[in-house]
């Protein structure tokens, strides 16, 4: 990574959007930042910590996302400007604390960044989240370059502080993850001081007989506060460089677009060679709408496109505004979600949007040559599936071929409630199709407690509740203190693999690291279980047999809620530390008998290392030795004991 | 015989309710495995034809073509099958006697066999310390001795006949009820791929068989009994009717009526009373000769075993009274048209036997 603390206004350099975003905080002058990993904002916290010590920056890693805000906002009282990361769904976790920061108001100004991931690139649902800024009054910004997420962020700094509400700065994967030039800014030279005063004396309500009782508390009749400050913000909007126009005076058409639909909409246009008919107002400022701005441009046409992913944000606060312009005003024709034009799922691209300009301008577009399509199936043919798969040496492979076994042998129907991390690839083929529900961090356990539950009504389905170990700290460990309580059978397998893997391999409160990379506390996850009393057992992966038998005297048991621990270090993490393997793998071809009864290819159809290939013409198994990380499992699973592991001395 | 894949054998054999457990399906590929009286099917392994039918008991065996291989003639029309020699005997060794079910018969022979080297180690059965029992290879006296015993649940023994590598030249006897017996059998006439030569096996055994206890046998008598206690577990035979377990400190019994429901019902299929298939066969010598084995040889390498046995003074015989071989006889013959009855009741069609595959006058003559 770049460092991003560089002093050198005025300068380019090549950031990544999330980087810029950092960049951004140091030029508002943060002295905390708080995050929790979630794709695509992974990369923010990392960078800012990356320059903490020499910026005098206080930076962690949360243990999930609304202690994240909390403490945000804790630095805030204490009048220290902060910024909080969090992917959408993060959002959803913090917004309850949200909520009531905002009636009560804040000091030092709080940056919210939100990164949304519109077509679930990296993520188990999609959502707008800008909607959160309207619900509860956060002035709302939407970059749609690496520049303006720089900027921005520095400005959703200032705003905040100046009108006291939290501002929120919402990216999109296209936008954090995009790499572009930066011009830098202007570093902050003033010291920070941390003191917590009543700041409540700056926001009181100015009511006789109200102001002794103290207004920290979030009354309903606050929420006119929320109104006001808000009401101070278009005025700054309206002035703002992040909206502007593009096109002719007199357009046929207007698209009204925001964040990465921009690039979006400008590519389009271009390619249809419809500069000098189609106008594109870009507006970076998207709530509260500056309807000045708007309605001047809205007089340049009769049709309007709205270009925006997933809900029809802008397109409802347009509508609204035209709705109450002056009798006697033009009709408009609105071209967007609401006239079925542009889906209101899934992420945008260039082509969708051209499609879209050309069906209302009535012009032909043809992206590619019309045999595009049968060329590309005639590869198909070639190439073959791809499905996602485990990392060769994965211990989560092992854990799922024990628990398909166990639940096999078990033979009651068992099934797998899943939860958030690399293990979520128990849903397909990777994980043998064991997980069977799945939706927010910590609901492996949560979705448990119910099916625990209903003994009553014949139930005695054995039920696997699985969670990563951040997971466990992030949300899962309510849901385990539910479950012995209420004694629900179910048993909660942690996925321990000593690290957050699937968003970058972030340390957690079990690691005994920290985001700086010092030593930090270390939970000891059996100990915390064992306290709150229920049985724990730990068990490596690896050792098929044993795991195998130890769920499958777990499931017998029944009674209440129960832990395994399934424990075996990320390979990716164990290869960067050790870096070498620990066997080296080859087939025996004299005993491997292939597609025969006895095996039909256990290891390469069933088991599906990828370390493992069909070599179609000797009919016998082989070693990718470019791809197998000698981890030596595979030798378990043959019948024949003709895949050989060897220690590499 | 049409061999099938593993679906259809849990499709028609086990979901059907014919399955005995015996293992002969078991062990041989990484996708069935017994446990806890069931035979579980990890994954599918997608074979259209595959070993575990062949040689299970209880798909479609063709008796004549068996026998063949077996004896080198057709299958016997005799209700005990074939019989070269019929006598009582018991063991002549007293550290057998105390472990043995009844005369410590088969233990006497195998030893005898281990010494003389006609085997290297004999496939039966071993209970373990909750006498839950399983497929053992005994390669001493002392392993011998730990076989010893009937657990009257249903064993899957040959699994440990399915674990033994393909290189291996062990020579083998096997003890197993008469469906273990069929399976081998089975496996002598289409001899396998990829698994150890069943040539290696050069010794049955086959025990006399009436029914076993399945279906929460076992849980009943964890929930009444220490079962790490127990030394032996008895049926005496009629007009007793009991279920005994033998402890150090005593004897306990449990009504045989309280334990018939646990009859398994796969074994009203069965139509086999005493291991026709076997080298040798063993059975009780029943109220009548409490201590004493019935033994029937009834092949070529029985023969010759039962010799040795003889020089060697190992075993004590007196020739078995005419009432016993008439009872005897009688029995085994309701016991077919019983179970013939129950496979026409099943298929619903005369010409259906499931897995029988008899010469159709034979048939005839049972149902007439």
């Amino acid at each position: 990574m770049p460092d991003i603390d560089v002093d050198a206004p005025g300068t380019i350099q090549l950031l990544m959007g999330n980087e810029a975003i950092a960049r951004g905080a140091l030029e508002g002058g943060i002295g905390f930042a708080s995050s929790y990993p979630g794709t695509p904002a992974s990369e923010i916290l990392p960078a800012i910590a990356e320059v903490a010590k020499r910026m005098n920056i206080y930076a962690e890693w949360s243990v999930n996302e609304k202690v994240a805000m909390e403490a945000a906002a804790g630095a805030s009282f204490a009048g220290i400007r902060s910024l909080v990361a969090m992917k959408a769904n993060g959002l959803n976790v913090a917004c309850d604390f949200l909520a009531n920061l905002q009636m009560t108001g804040i000091g030092g100004g709080i940056a919210l960044v939100v990164c949304d991931d519109p077509g679930s690139i990296s993520s188990t649902n999609e959502q707008y989240t800008g909607i959160v800024g309207k619900w509860m009054g956060m002035p709302l910004l939407e970059p749609s370059s690496a520049q303006e997420a720089k900027d921005m962020t520095k400005w959703a700094l200032d705003i905040s502080e100046e009108v006291g509400l939290v501002c929120m700065v919402r990216s999109v994967t296209r936008v954090s993850h995009t790499r572009g030039n930066v011009k830098l800014g202007e570093l902050p030279k003033n010291g920070k001081k941390a003191y917590f005063s009543d700041l409540w004396d700056m926001y009181k309500p100015k009511m006789s007989g109200f102001s002794a009782m103290g207004s920290a508390l979030p009354r309903g009749w606050q929420h006119h506060l929320v109104h006001q400050k808000l009401a101070k913000v278009p005025e700054k909007f309206e002035a703002s460089p992040f909206n502007w126009y593009v096109g002719p005076d007199k357009a046929e058409l207007l698209i009204i677009t925001t964040g990465s639909c921009w690039p979006y909409s400008l590519e389009a246009v271009k390619e249809l060679k419809l500069e000098d008919k189609v106008g594109i107002l870009k507006l970076g400022t998207t709530w509260p709408l500056p309807e000045k701005l708007v309605e001047k441009q809205l007089s340049r046409t009769r049709k309007i496109l709205f270009v925006e992913e997933i809900e029809p944000f802008i397109e409802g606060s347009v509508m609204e505004l035209v709705a109450n312009l002056p009798s006697g005003s033009p009709h408009l024709t609105f071209y967007g979600k609401r006239s079925g034009h542009m889906k209101a799922y899934g992420d945008y691209d260039p082509v969708l949007v051209a499609n879209v300009i050309a069906s209302i301008m009535s012009v032909t577009y043809q992206p590619r040559d019309s045999k595009y399509g049968q060329k590309i199936e005639e590869l198909a043919k070639v190439a073959p599936i791809r499905t996602m798969q485990f990392c060769p040496g994965c211990p989560y492979r092992a854990a799922f071929w024990t628990i398909k076994d166990a639940l096999k042998v078990d033979g009651r129907d068992g099934f797998v409630t899943g939860d958030i991390g690399c293990y979520t690839l128990g849903n397909i083929g990777a994980g043998y199709f064991q997980v069977r529900t799945h939706s927010a961090m910590g609901s492996g356990a949560g979705v448990a407690n119910g099916l625990g539950n209903l003994r009553q009504f014949g139930f005695n389905q054995p039920v696997l509740a699985m969670c990563g170990d951040s997971t466990f700290y992030h949300a899962a460990i309510p849901a385990l203190i539910n479950g012995i309580w209420n004694d629900s059978n179910f048993i909660l397998i942690m996925m321990d693999n000593s690290t957050t893997a699937m968003t970058g391999h972030q340390p957690h409160p079990g690691t005994g690291t920290n985001v700086l990379g010092e030593p930090a506390k270390a939970i000891d996850m059996e100990a915390l279980c064992r306290s709150l009393g229920a049985r724990v057992e730990v068990c490596d992966p690896f050792d098929l047999k044993n795991t195998t038998s130890t769920l499958l005297e777990l499931m017998a048991e029944g009674g209440g809620a129960k832990v395994l621990i399934i424990r075996r270090e990320c390979e990716l993490v164990r290869a960067r530390k050790e870096k070498k393997a620990p066997y080296q793998m080859r087939i025996d071809t004299n005993k491997c008998i292939g597609e025969d009864c006895g095996c039909n290819r256990v290891c390469t159809r069933l088991f599906q290392c990828p370390g493992l290939a069909w070599d179609k013409e000797a009919g016998k198994a082989k070693i990718d030795e470019a791809i197998c990380a000698g981890c030596g499992l595979c030798a378990d699973i043959c019948p024949q004991g003709a895949i050989i592991k060897e220690r590499v001395s | 015989m049409e061999v099938k894949g593993s679906k259809e054998l849990l499709e028609g054999v086990v979901d059907a309710g014919l399955c005995t457990f015996c293992g002969g399906c078991a062990g041989g590929c990484p996708y069935l495995l017994p446990y806890q009286g069931r035979i579980v099917l990890l994954d599918n392994c997608t074979l259209s034809e595959g070993q575990c039918y062949q040689y299970c008991p209880r798909t479609y065996t063709d008796l004549d073509a068996v026998s063949q291989k077996v004896f080198g003639v057709p299958f016997s029309k005799d209700e005990v099958g074939i019989v070269r020699e019929i006598f009582l005997a018991r063991s002549t060794d007293a550290e057998i006697h105390e472990k043995a079910q009844d005369g410590g018969t088969v233990t006497t022979l195998l030893s005898v066999a281990l010494a003389e080297g006609v085997i290297d180690g004999a496939v039966e059965t071993k209970m373990s310390d909750d006498k839950t029992p399983s497929g053992f290879i005994a390669r001493n006296r002392e392993e011998l001795l730990q076989c010893a015993g009937d657990s009257y649940e249903p064993s899957p023994v040959l699994e440990a006949l399915n674990h033994i590598p393909k290189e291996s030249t062990e020579k083998l006897g096997v003890v197993g009820l008469p469906c273990h017996v069929t399976s081998v059998s089975k496996r002598k006439t289409y001899p396998p791929q990829n698994r150890v030569n069943i040539n290696n096996v050069k010794l049955v055994i086959g025990l006399f068989c009436g029914w076993d206890l399945t279906n929460g046998f076992h849980q009943f008598l964890r929930e009444k009994f220490d079962l790490s206690q127990v030394i032996k577990f008895d049926i005496p035979h009629h007009p007793a009717h009991t279920f005994d377990l033998y402890t150090k400190s005593g004897k306990e019994s449990v009504e045989l009526d309280e334990i018939k429901k646990f009859i398994n019902p796969a074994c009203s299929y069965c139509w086999d009373m005493t291991a026709e298939l076997a080298d040798i066969s063993v059975g009780s010598g029943r109220a009548m000769f409490k201590g004493w084995n019935t033994v029937i040889i009834r092949s070529k390498a029985g023969a010759k075993l039962m010799d040795i046995a003889r020089k060697k003074g190992a075993l004590e015989t007196q020739p078995i009274p005419i009432e016993s071989l008439t009872n005897l006889k009688r029995v085994a013959l309701k016991r077919k048209k019983k179970a013939l009855g129950n496979i026409i009741a099943k298929t619903g069609d005369k010409k259906n036997l499931l897995y029988l595959g008899l010469p159709e006058d034979m048939v005839n003559k049972l149902l007439a």
